[in-house]
């Protein structure tokens, strides 16, 4: 399966991720749709690995 | 500073979970943690290694309207410098307020010299810069 690389000044397409959310201590889920919907900015930050020095 | 912090890895939400819980330097640890175990959203933005099927350091920023407004890929033993982010952010955020101007290098913070492009401009950004951002 390949996607598309975006660039940047570019539309991000929407995307959905389960997350843990450490401030709830409880699982949850971000996506793009309801970061445009509440007009907030987004920072990814991919690393390697969890359990890996960061 | 006004902008969602969200990391993501292509471990589960329940690794993330064990990880944050388990490792006390993770403990003030408020972002959410993303899972993204097959790599798709890494691979829309370039950073997936398909033969060590995991992600390089790679940062996105991603304007209101969905937009993508910066990048920064680090391969994996190099890691990411805070104070470097965060100067690009807060230009990112500042220029989509000013739509005229633009930073120029040395831009740290709101207040610092902006250049506003135009014809008195052309060869002057030297003096522009030394005169709060106005060719003389």
């Amino acid at each position: 399966m390949s996607t598309e690389t975006i660039q940047v000044g570019q539309a991000v397409p929407d995307f959905a991720l389960e997350t843990y959310n450490p401030a709830t201590g409880d699982f949850d889920e971000v996506s793009i749709e309801k970061q445009k919907s509440e007009g907030r900015w987004t920072a990814l930050f991919f690393y390697p690995a969890d359990f890996t020095f960061v | 500073m006004g902008c969602d912090i969200i990391t993501v890895s292509g471990d589960t939400k329940f690794v993330h979970l064990a990880w944050q819980t388990s490792e006390q330097e993770l403990s003030a640890v408020k972002y959410q943690m993303g899972a993204d175990p097959t790599g798709k959203l890494a691979r829309m933005f370039g950073v997936w290694l398909e033969d060590a099927g995991v992600p390089l350091r790679g940062t996105f920023l991603i304007s209101p309207d969905g937009t993508l407004m910066n990048t920064e890929i680090n391969f994996l033993n190099m890691g990411r410098n805070i104070d470097e982010m965060m100067r690009k952010f807060k230009a990112n955020m500042y220029l989509a307020k000013k739509a005229t101007e633009g930073c120029p290098a040395k831009w740290k913070e709101e207040g610092d010299v902006t250049l506003k492009p135009s014809a008195k401009m052309v060869g002057k950004v030297h003096e522009a810069l030394a005169n709060d951002g106005n060719p003389a």
